[in-house]
């Protein structure tokens, strides 16, 4: 037995990919998924998959035989509920190969097992009730294709920004490749050079095949002569770069150009055959190729859309507390105001909102504005109003367990337009703001403003300030330049900067602020 | 095995004939506004044959002809939008404004110009905190006896409050201010009255909660989950705070969330004797058999018009997408009674539901974030009587040593009064902060007697042991109508929180 054991590890270890496939995956808080859609492995290769429940509902992890209908199986178990409860929801069914036990909210749980032998794509699922229709994913089986033969590199030195002719030029210095896989093998010159690889790649039959390619900076791909993928020019290695291509079986002329400007130095390729996976043909692994495993992907946006009437969208948004109030002016101006704070959070230009975070799944974290350019003109939102006879102090931030102390919201109205008018009391004052926008800020030379009007009536407490802006102005002109990251001004009339406050003595009447862009 | 499997494959298509949901209850599916995804949270009446749908994307629809025959008769009219999930909407007969449940504010809704769109939105009340945890759902009522709203709030994730009143029902009083009514709720999928305007929430399986259960909203008590406790300070008139299940020293070296060889040990049963705020559920909706995801509460006040189960509740759940039965007693001042299924089939997980004064229950409701049968994303549905009487189990009385089971049809005496037609199991949930729980302490009681009464309407079972605290599950499999024909459903669920003296 003994014996037997060290033989099967002997060969396992002999035998080529052999190595572990380990992968982590877990459950997406909230959204009835796993955070991994796909796992790539060998056939016969030691799997270990660490599985974290990450959310508040028991799930499971539950392994098939290729062509298993998952969501049917799980729904089967229902027709004798007492039967399923007793097995904790894992269906008495023959295709089950491998599964997790059913996990409470957040547990963990590691899973080990051999890779099936036989090539193919193996679903799995949890089978708690309810839950198999979107948590899904395959784990994908299969062998792990041929790598380069007879790999030569020629070395050549130059200051470029795109790909030169390497045929012009004469090698600094030429080599072999003793492992066949592409790699910069540096001396001293670690920018400005560049490097020809050549070598043969033998097609198992006729048949589609697919490269992929990422550089960090410029690359090309021939294959016979031919270029298949170009990705020139000064860049990271962001994106892989991917093309299709049918060939003939056997040998062929591999050919890749690599050039380095400056910086990190990055090369990445591969090729998938229709029976065997993505095999690197390089040393150095691309981030977004994970070994193997394709995580989920996020929603279809769903872009609320503002026509001629103005939007609002009540909803977590990021920068506007949790009693967030959105309002898409048609001009391409929008707001976000914060019921908890009974202040302007943000101003931005551009697209309204995206509302796929919360009208999927369930609807779980703060969604950021669409468009672009927006600002916090009090940093993190606070009441407006404060009481203090130090207006540059720090305005009282938000305590959770608490309601900023004086303050009721009241609610807000809209006109013809579905403008709201927004409506608070601060102590014996009642407070009325709305918004309006003027030019374009769909276009970042549109001149786009947006000019708020704050109406107070009743009774102003003394030594009352009311803060506009928090943070790093210029008083210029009559108005207030932000000199943050995106920069923009601030006008209203008896407006005082004092330290990082831009403030007004807070009184009855109708006050004005103009928020404009800088173009 | 095999060959009993064999056998009851050939004999199914004799049974075809037997009676089904669709032959008593239809359903009938509409048609929704192309421009929205109507994930309907929540419904009301409205005068003129109206309703109002909240939606859990914000938006509330007045839905004219809906009760109709003629389904091209519906129309939708796009009262307001933008609201943060609409899980409880409310139409007041005084002010005639509709009242909404949001994320963190109930809204009153005013067209001032009567264009049938909102233009005045109120803040009424507000005043429960939000941490930004998509758990923390708020589900409202329609206006009770008193003129209040009640708010059911869920608690931050399933096991503590991060926020005031998180874990907490509370009522919202005519002139907008709160009173904290109720500690002790986890997962609230809906909210609702019963024929004399008693209150009550559903609460989902989880911690706390070996299943879903239907629990009776009286003011001033615990309904069973400590996470929101912290917040009795900010409610002195609900009195001191109660003691914690499993005290400390009753757990020995083992954290509350640790696993316990031999099982749980605590019951709710038992934890009543201790807790004297602690008011157990009136019913659980047994998990994986009644439901997983318990939401609307619908009483029949129609009079007769959805058939013969007057006065009595039904329950809807979010992901079987169906609809149960729950008939409730009073015993030694506790609500507690029998859960039957009643009618399955529908397109979505079910979250709103209302029946008219005609007797047509209006469901709707989505399969987002936790699934559901039906296989729409999305529903709006009609669930009407067809007029034709099932033969069901109508009431099941708690008797000293047994039940009482009345019919809405006479019996067949023979096989109503053979003990072989009937089994009985009983068993409770361990009352544990761990999540769900397995079905426990089970007993299999003896049915000693049935005896059917000279009118055939009713069965008297004596069942020896019945058990304080334990679910009581009757199979009713050989029990026949005068017609012969079998039950429409052959399976209730009793929640025996108290044994009556007689």
């Amino acid at each position: 037995m003994t014996r037997l054991l060290f033989a099967i590890l002997l060969a396992a270890a002999s035998a080529p990919g052999a190595e572990p496939a380990v992968f982590s995956l877990k459950t997406m808080t909230a959204q009835m998924k796993y955070d991994t859609a796909e796992m790539l492995v060998q056939p016969g290769q030691p799997v270990k998959i660490t599985f974290e429940n990450g959310d508040d509902l028991p799930h499971n992890l539950v392994f098939c035989q290729p062509g298993t209908d998952t969501a049917a199986m799980a729904m089967k178990q229902m027709e004798k509920p007492e039967e399923a409860l007793k097995r904790n929801w894992l269906p008495d069914d023959s295709r089950i190969w491998a599964h997790s036990k059913m996990l409470n909210p957040h547990e963990k749980e590691v899973l080990s097992f051999s890779a099936p032998e036989k090539p193919g794509n193996y679903p799995y699922v949890c089978t708690f009730p309810g839950h198999a229709l979107t948590m899904r994913g395959v784990l994908k089986v299969a062998p792990v294709g041929d790598t380069l033969h007879d790999l030569q590199f020629a070395l050549y030195l130059g200051n470029w920004q795109q790909l030169p002719d390497f045929s012009k030029l004469k090698p600094h210095r030429e080599g072999k490749i003793d492992d066949n896989l592409l790699q910069v093998k540096l001396d001293d010159y670690k920018n400005e050079f560049g490097v020809v690889f050549t070598g043969k790649l033998i097609a198992p039959k006729k048949g589609p095949y697919r490269f992929f390619l990422s550089s960090d900076d410029g690359s090309r791909l021939l294959i016979d002569g031919k270029e298949i993928i170009l990705y020139d020019g000064i860049h990271p290695a962001g994106d892989i770069k991917e093309q299709g291509l049918t060939l003939d079986k056997g040998e062929h002329e591999f050919r890749l150009e690599y050039f380095q400007g400056g910086g990190q130095i990055e090369l990445y390729a591969a090729w998938k055959g229709s029976d065997f996976q993505i095999t690197p043909l390089s040393k150095w692994l691309h981030p977004k190729w994970q070994g193997g495993t394709k995580k989920q992907k996020e929603f279809d946006p769903i872009p609320l859309v503002v026509k001629d009437e103005a939007v609002i969208y009540r909803n977590f948004i990021q920068g506007a507390g949790n009693r967030g109030i959105g309002v898409g002016y048609p001009g391409g101006v929008n707001i976000a105001w914060s019921a908890e704070s009974m202040n302007l959070a943000l101003i931005w230009r551009g697209a309204f909102m995206d509302a796929s975070k919360h009208w999927n799944s369930r609807g779980g974290g703060h969604e950021k504005p669409l468009g672009y350019d927006a600002l916090m003109p009090t940093g993190e939102v606070t009441p407006a109003f404060f009481v203090t006879d130090k207006p540059e102090a720090e305005w009282p931030k938000w305590d959770k367990a608490k309601r900023y102390e004086g303050f009721h919201w009241l609610g807000y109205s809209l006109d013809a337009k579905r403008s709201p008018t927004f409506r608070y009391s601060w102590q014996g004052a009642e407070i009325e703001e709305s918004f309006a926008v003027e030019g374009d800020g769909n276009k970042p030379e549109g001149n786009a403003k947006l000019i708020r009007t704050i109406k107070v009536a009743g009774k102003v407490p003394a030594d009352a300030w009311y803060r506009i802006g928090s943070g790093s102005f210029e008083s210029k002109d009559g108005s207030f330049f932000s000199k943050g990251q995106i920069p923009y001004r601030i006008t209203v009339s008896d407006a005082q900067l004092a330290g990082q406050n831009l403030v007004v003595p807070a009184k009855r009447g109708t006050m004005t602020i103009t928020y404009q862009w800088a173009q | 095995m095999k060959r009993i499997l064999y056998l009851s494959l050939l004999c199914s298509p004799l049974f075809a004939a037997d009676p089904v949901e669709a032959d008593f209850y239809k359903i009938t599916t509409f048609e929704t506004p192309k421009e929205t995804a109507l994930e309907v949270g929540s419904i009301d009446l409205m005068p003129d044959g109206k309703l109002a749908l909240g939606t859990r994307r914000g938006e509330i629809w007045v839905v004219s002809g809906a009760g109709s025959d003629d389904t091209s008769n519906v129309s939708y009219k796009l009262f307001a939008s933008g609201m943060h999930e609409v899980l409880g909407i409310a139409y007041n007969p005084k002010d005639k404004n509709l009242y909404a449940t949001t994320r963190y504010e109930i809204t009153r809704l005013i067209d001032t110009d009567h264009d049938g769109r909102a233009d005045v939105f109120e803040n009424v009340n507000d005043s429960w905190g939000v941490s930004g945890d998509y758990h923390e759902y708020a589900i409202g009522s329609r206006f009770d006896k008193a003129g209040d709203l009640w708010v059911t709030l869920c608690l931050t994730g399933s096991f503590s409050s991060a926020v005031p009143f998180r874990g907490w029902a509370l009522r919202i009083k005519p002139n907008g201010t709160m009173v904290p009514t109720c500690s002790g709720i986890r997962s609230p999928g809906g909210i609702g009255f019963d024929a004399d305007g008693e209150v009550y929430y559903c609460d989902n399986q989880g911690p706390w909660h070996g299943a879903c259960t239907l629990q009776h909203l009286v003011p001033g008590t615990f309904q069973g989950h400590p996470g929101g406790n912290v917040w009795y300070d900010l409610a002195p008139n609900m009195g001191p705070r109660p003691i914690d299940p499993i005290p400390e020293a009753f757990q020995g070296d083992k954290g509350r969330k640790d696993k316990r060889e031999g099982g749980d040990p605590d019951r709710m049963v038992t934890e009543r004797e201790r807790i004297k705020q602690l008011l157990p559920p009136a019913v659980y909706l047994v998990h994986g058999k009644i439901g997983n995801s318990a939401s609307a509460i619908i009483c029949d006040l129609s009079e007769g018009k959805f058939g013969p189960f007057s006065k009595q509740l039904f329950v809807a759940d979010q992901s079987h997408s169906n609809l149960s039965r729950v008939y409730l007693e009073t015993v030694n001042g506790i609500k507690q009674g029998v859960v039957i299924p009643f009618r399955s089939g529908f397109a979505s997980g079910i979250i709103g539901g209302r029946m008219d004064e005609e007797g047509r229950v209006f469901v709707g409701g989505s399969d987002r974030g936790w699934g559901a049968r039906g296989g729409k994303p999305f529903c709006f549905e009609k669930c009407e009587w067809t007029g034709k009487t099932p033969f069901e189990v109508h009431e099941m009385h708690a008797k000293p040593d047994g039940f009482e089971v009345t019919f809405t049809q006479p019996v067949d005496p023979a096989s109503a009064g053979d003990l072989k037609s009937y089994s009985m199991r009983e068993f409770t949930y361990a009352y544990r902060e761990q999540y769900g729980g397995d079905e426990v302490s089970e007993i299999l009681p003896k049915i000693t007697a049935a005896t059917v009464a000279a009118d055939g309407k009713s069965v008297r079972l004596t069942i020896s042991p019945v058990t304080k605290g334990h679910i009581h599950e009757l199979h009713l499999d050989g029990v026949r109508s005068a017609e012969k024909l079998p039950l429409l459903h052959k399976v209730g669920y009793y929640t025996l929180n108290e044994i009556p003296a007689k």
